[in-house]
């Protein structure tokens, strides 16, 4: 969190993020180069880097992929996702590295621009033979470029946070173009398809963690039908001190946080990312956003002086020791005097 | 893709990019501190590291710089439309 922006705000738990993942990468470069080289005695320089960062870049991309939906399931899996926007670069950076080789081995000798024999390859999109697998990696690698380029907070803010997510989910789209870059290419390659079944690997568990986080998610949400005046968020003793119970309502979730003997309500929807307000805790008087540190006064939803970042409050009462939310949303910022539990 | 639509293909994404990273150099170095207060002052290494995204989204962003726009917009969702509208 910074009222200026800076290149990349290092902190103690980024160094050691990005210092895991220059070891991961490296470890994974050097293993897949010797695998390559063990399974294919007769391979050339150009096609184990090749090769090595395909498989790496793949295995990057699973890892971003997995992490959401992990922390989803567990919490304790959090500070993967501090810095995942390090990791999705980086894997960027080695898919770029895979399709600058390819580029260059296969369409930099001929006559015709790199880029336009790239598209011209093959046209038969028929056959699995001759089916143009490159222009699905291009393809993939276009997207990715734009969600790297686009990775640092001035392109949050500048694009604001729902436009901004939506358009990193491109990430789907660039991993189905590479399954069928990956498909198809293995089909016509000669050296064993490790990368195919990988990906296949890849595949299922990609699937099975997603759907176990939606399910998950899908049974929290139960919003509260529309024209209730006062919304029902249990009794307020059994939210625990300094955390938050969600309940949805108004069309979005909604934290109520409970604070000593006060009790009050702000939008979960952090400004920064998105991030979800109500799974942090409250932190020397602010809740803190568990995805990157945000942090927002409970009574008025606005981050403290001098930053700038404010979400909608709520009215919040307590009746019989049950606390109940007022479902429509105040301007963000907006003081709202806490409810209080009996002493 | 049949040659002469990869040559036009190609020829357009270059004209594009080529515009792009010269309007980028302009942007990085005067024009984001006028469309975005938290740009004031930031070091050289926060410039270029923006400056393949504003390459990229160029059109946007000399729309909002030719625009005055003092900064950036404030993000819509349900409840932020909901606090706009009449009690």
């Amino acid at each position: 969190m910074s009222h200026r922006y800076r290149a990349v705000g290092w902190n103690p738990q980024k160094l050691a993020y990005d210092r895991t993942i220059a070891l991961a990468v490296t470890s994974g470069l050097g293993i897949a180069a010797a695998g390559t080289a063990v399974l294919n005695p007769a391979a050339t320089l150009e096609t184990i880097l090749l090769r090595s960062t395909a498989l790496t870049a793949l295995v990057l991309l699973h890892a971003v992929l997995s992490i959401g939906p992990l922390c989803r399931l567990d919490r304790r899996l959090l500070p993967l996702l501090y810095n995942r926007r390090h990791l999705g670069v980086t894997m960027f950076l080695v898919a770029a590295a895979h399709g600058v080789l390819a580029i260059v081995q296969f369409h930099a000798g001929g006559d015709a621009h790199p880029l336009v024999s790239l598209l011209t390859t093959s046209r038969d999109w028929s056959s699995a033979e001759r089916f143009p697998f490159q222009i699905a990696g291009a393809l993939a690698l276009g997207v990715l470029v734009v969600m790297a380029a686009t990775s640092h907070d001035f392109w949050l803010r500048t694009l604001t946070a729902p436009v901004w997510k939506t358009l990193h989910m491109g990430v789907y789209v660039a991993y189905a173009a590479i399954v069928v870059h990956v498909a198809f290419g293995a089909l016509q390659s000669e050296a064993p398809p490790a990368a195919a079944w990988l990906l296949g690997v890849g595949i299922v568990w990609l699937a099975t963690l997603h759907t176990l986080a939606a399910h998950r998610e899908a049974r929290n949400d139960r919003s509260v039908p529309a024209g209730v005046s006062w919304v029902d968020a249990g009794p307020a003793a059994a939210i625990p001190d300094g955390r938050a119970r969600i309940v949805c309502a108004a069309g979005e979730r909604i934290a109520v946080f409970r604070y000593g003997t006060q009790v009050s309500a702000v939008s979960n929807v952090c400004q920064h990312q998105n991030g979800p307000l109500g799974e942090g805790k409250i932190v020397g008087g602010c809740i803190v956003c568990p995805w990157h540190g945000f942090e927002y006064r409970p009574d008025t939803g606005a981050s403290p002086p001098p930053f700038t970042e404010a979400v909608p409050t709520f009215r919040t009462r307590i009746v019989d020791g049950r606390v109940f939310v007022d479902p429509r949303p105040l301007s963000p910022g907006t003081w709202i005097e806490p409810a209080r539990l009996e002493p | 893709m049949p040659p002469l639509l990869a040559d036009i293909v190609v020829g357009a994404v270059q004209t594009y990019l080529l515009a792009g990273v010269a309007f980028a150099l302009a942007f990085a170095a005067r024009g984001v501190s006028r469309i975005d207060p938290m740009a004031e002052g930031a070091a050289l290494a926060f410039r270029l590291l923006i400056v393949p995204g504003a390459a990229l989204c160029w059109p946007l962003l000399l729309f909002r710089w030719a625009a005055g726009s003092m900064a950036p917009p404030v993000e819509s969702n349900a409840h932020r439309r909901a606090a706009r509208r009449p009690r």
